[in-house]
């Protein structure tokens, strides 16, 4: 289990985040939703060690986090980042070969071809990184974060996976699959965090939604005592949105609704 | 392998290039090889490989004295002084355009060579001065100890200046280390203005460059600092492969970053600084080397460091080779060979249609 | 253990220090008086071999060596202080003559060690050595002779100058040398200059006695110096003209500026001290004072 108790992070004398504290436990699908500058993405730099918060703690399995070495937490855990900018054109069973590498796995190269086609880039093996679209590059660097993690759960010991915002430039069908991987990573036992902003996939993939505003927890727990009206009116401002079908004339599309 | 060569601007069909990487560090050896035979072979003397071959077969009695001493004391620690400080400055250009994340980036941003030139121009004005006395006593060495231990301070004083709570910031690096610079530049100034006329020119003979003054005291004098930006090659490769999707995704890869930078930035300064200290401002190497070695064999730090070691001494051994027979009996500096014909090159590369378009830089 | 440690070191140290002291003093004493190839690196040097007649011996010379302009044909073998060690050796020369000063150190310590003979020639800028310059020079190729009568002759010219100069009427002129006037800036010869030496021995006064060597001068300095004329060298058509000179601004309000009393000489002829320095420095007094001195 991975936890953060008290984590306090003040910028500027700003608190990004506010007396946090998050467990997150192997087999479940943890989900951070909340508004732009609610601390979702400082959260997550603080419990995958990248930060250290002002006060509180991160605990891997027991251990502080302040006192593994990055090689340790490397096998522990991987990170799917937000947006990735590269300078060099490495070719993208490259990029996901240094997720591979960062295992300790003793044949990197092939590691890295299979998990391109887990994500479905089988055969983008020797394109330049930069020549993909927004959506290719994104789940080239899922690949990477799972040839980093391939087993959910190593020597007994849940491995972890930390998703940034993964949906971001995907469309809906890579959205979902991205999405399902996820999912059946937690579900063979290893531990999942992740930051949408989709409200309807969160609904449906969270085991765990907690919502974050202004550095606060505000809700946390089930997604059907999280997502309700007062908690959506009050973090995004909306009102009745929950639950409702829209007038008449507008169609309305949720992707937990599809077919399986 | 003939099929690996075939596409050298673009990947193997299954994205793995460590074949061709491999085939093409052994060519740059070969290459390598051959320069250092035309090192050898090639002067106005006209000592060339044939006597080699009975110097190093042990009937070198058969030679004059002045064929021996072409060899013992000019040819050989030219060679030697040319491998050495061709793979320095590549393998250091390559190792800060990882660690900057900019295919333009060269060792001089970390102000080593900056601080090598003022110490130099201290060194060449101030020396019959106020430095008369420690001239006096380090004798043939004062002007590359002085420029060596200028480069290092220099890059200290960067390295201090962008690195807070134990983080260096690539960005504050840089933009100290343009001002840093710039009042390098202005202190020279300030001495060019009290040099006098013999003083000027050699100032400005030690700026363009030379191998001329190779000795083995000078080789052996680099060979720990060229030695240990190469023997670092295999632990940085990979952080400098993950550096470049950033410190943060390289963190969380498992590399220490900024054990990572110290460690890079350390091993360059003493490098170029020793490079700079006994053969003036050589430029172009560090950019040039690692960018054609990167259109051909790709960007992996693996094999991109060590080629850049084969391919820069290489260059600036053929590049010497250039400079002195060209103008036989005079020599050209080196630092305008290497100018000459890299620039052009550079060109070359950006604007030719094998050259890297828009799609693959970023 | 540690004092006969310093002890042994310091022992080797001097022993070392001593060889190579020998070392250097018996390889710069070695002249070759059958020499038929040789390098001779400075102007003044090669000027002194042709003037030797030993021109056919020449196989190279270095880039500040141009006069006479015969030697501009044979080939150069660098600027005397950046020279080519392998440049040297592969004019198979069997005698280097070198002014003090050449360089660089290390190409000194490859020639030395090749064993051709090679003979450093002190030129300090003093009139009164020129007369031994001209005799090491001629006893490095065998030329001691000539080069005696040579000298004899150049010592002549100097003490039939030095006399004439002292009959000149009048107050001393003050003469300003200015090496360059880059973007109106002045660089003047100061006093252990050969420049200041030749103002000297033409019956003049260094206008610049405070700066040593070839230095910038201030605009302040420059006018402070109140200059009466104003030398400058000139290198193959290259010359500087009164227009230019005296359009500074810092020369406008001189009395050289008054009189226009810009002098020019070739460079060579001006500073390098060579048999034809008593020539260029009566030729200087000449223009300084017209019609005082023949």
């Amino acid at each position: 289990m991975i936890s953060a108790e008290n984590v306090t992070v003040t910028r500027a004398g700003r608190k990004l985040i506010d007396n946090v504290g998050l467990d997150l436990e192997p087999g479940r699908f943890t989900v951070v939703i909340g508004p732009n500058g609610a601390g979702k993405s400082t959260l997550m730099k603080v419990i995958s060690g990248e930060m250290k918060p002002d006060t509180g703690f991160v605990s891997y399995h027991g251990a502080s986090v302040d006192l593994c070495q990055p090689v340790d937490l490397a096998r522990r855990r991987a990170v799917l980042p937000q947006a990735t900018q590269l300078a060099f054109p490495f070719t993208a069973l490259e990029i996901v070969r240094m997720g591979a590498v960062a295992q300790g796995a003793l044949n990197p190269t092939e590691q890295a071809r299979q998990a391109l086609s887990r994500v479905g880039l089988r055969g983008f093996e020797s394109r330049p990184y930069p020549s993909l679209s927004g959506g290719e590059q994104q789940r080239v660097q899922f690949a990477r974060a799972l040839a980093q993690v391939p087993q959910p759960v190593a020597d007994g010991v849940p491995r972890a996976l930390f998703l940034d915002e993964p949906t971001a430039s995907l469309d809906l069908g890579h959205q979902i699959s991205v999405l399902e991987i996820a999912r059946d990573f937690a579900d063979a036992g290893g531990i999942v965090l992740a930051i949408l902003h989709d409200l309807n996939l969160a609904a449906e993939f969270a085991d765990h939604l907690v919502v974050l505003n202004h550095g606060r927890v505000v809700a946390e727990g089930a997604c059907l005592e999280t997502v309700n009206d007062e908690i959506i009116a009050s973090v995004y401002g909306i009102a009745g949105a929950v639950g409702r079908i829209p007038a008449a004339h507008i169609p309305y599309v949720l992707p937990q609704s599809r077919h399986r | 392998m003939m099929k690996a060569l075939a596409m050298p601007f673009r990947p193997a069909e299954d994205g793995d290039r460590t074949r061709k990487g491999i085939v093409v560090l052994l060519l740059l050896a070969a290459v390598l090889f051959v320069a250092c035979l035309l090192s050898l072979g090639i002067g106005p003397t006209g000592v060339d490989l044939h006597d080699l071959w009975i110097y190093a077969t042990g009937s070198g009695a058969s030679l004059s004295t002045q064929e021996r001493v072409i060899l013992e004391a000019v040819r050989l620690p030219r060679t030697a002084l040319g491998l050495l400080v061709g793979a320095g400055l590549a393998v250091s250009g390559a190792m800060m355009q990882g660690l900057f994340r900019n295919p333009l980036a060269d060792p001089g941003i970390v102000g080593v060579t900056s601080g090598a030139g003022l110490a130099a121009v201290a060194a060449i004005v101030l020396g019959n001065g106020i430095l008369a006395p420690v001239a006096m006593v380090l004798g043939n060495q004062f002007l590359p100890l002085m420029a060596f231990f200028g480069g290092l301070f220099n890059t200290w004083m960067l390295y201090l200046i962008a690195t807070r709570d134990g983080r260096t910031s690539t960005t504050t690096l840089i933009l100290s280390g343009i001002a840093i610079g710039a009042l390098s530049a202005a202190l020279m100034g300030l001495m060019i203005v009290m040099a006098d006329d013999r003083q000027l020119r050699d100032i400005t003979f030690w700026s363009l460059g030379s191998l001329g003054g190779a000795t083995f005291g000078r080789v052996f004098s680099i060979l720990p600092f060229i030695g240990a930006v190469i023997v670092i090659i295999p632990f940085v490769a990979r952080g400098l492969d993950a550096l470049v999707l950033g410190d943060a995704a390289a963190f969380h890869m498992g590399i220490p970053v900024q054990r990572l930078k110290k460690i890079v930035i350390v091993a360059v300064a003493a490098a170029c600084g020793s490079t700079v200290a006994v053969a003036g401002s050589i430029g172009f190497v560090g950019i040039v080397v690692p960018h054609l070695l990167r259109l051909v064999m790709g960007p992996s730090h693996r094999f991109l460091l060590p080629g850049s070691a084969l391919g820069g001494g290489a260059l600036l051994l053929i590049a010497d080779c250039v400079a002195r027979t060209v103008a036989a009996p005079a020599e050209l500096p080196i630092g305008v060979v290497t100018a000459l014909f890299g620039a052009p090159v550079f060109l070359f590369l950006l604007l030719g249609k094998n050259g890297i378009t828009m799609r693959d830089m970023p | 253990m540690g004092s006969s440690f310093t002890f042994r070191g310091l022992f080797a140290a001097v022993l070392l220090g001593a060889s190579l002291a020998a070392g250097v003093a018996s390889a710069s004493d070695k002249g070759n008086p059958e020499a038929k190839r040789i390098v001779s690196i400075g102007g003044t040097i090669t000027e002194i071999l042709y003037a030797l007649g030993a021109e056919d011996r020449i196989v190279a010379r270095d880039s500040t060596s141009f006069y006479p302009d015969a030697a501009t044909s044979k080939p150069d073998v660098g600027y005397m202080r950046a020279l080519s060690a392998e440049g040297i050796l592969g004019q198979k020369p069997d005698l280097i003559l070198m002014e003090e000063g050449s360089g660089p150190p290390p190409v000194i310590e490859i020639l030395k060690a090749s064993e051709v003979p090679m003979v450093v020639i002190p030129t300090p800028p003093k009139a009164d050595l020129i007369g031994r310059k001209i005799r090491d020079v001629g006893a490095a190729v065998g030329l001691s002779d000539k080069a005696e009568a040579l000298a004899v002759k150049t010592e002549e010219g100097l003490k039939k100058l030095a006399a004439d100069v002292a009959k000149i009427p009048g107050p001393k002129k003050k003469v300003l040398f200015v090496l360059s006037l880059t973007n109106n800036r002045v660089m003047a010869g100061g006093a252990d200059t050969e420049a200041g030496a030749v103002i000297e021995m033409a019956g003049g006064v260094n206008a610049a006695p405070t700066i040593n060597g070839y230095k910038p001068l201030a605009d302040e300095g420059v006018i402070a110096a109140k200059p009466d004329v104003v030398l400058s060298m000139s290198r193959g058509d290259h010359a500087l003209t009164p227009e230019q000179v005296f359009a500074t601004p810092s020369m406008q309000t001189t009395p050289a500026a008054a009189n226009k009393a810009l002098v020019t000489m070739d460079g060579l002829l001006l500073l390098g001290f060579g048999p034809r320095t008593p020539d260029a420095a009566r030729s200087l007094a000449a223009q300084i004072y017209p019609g005082a001195i023949n």
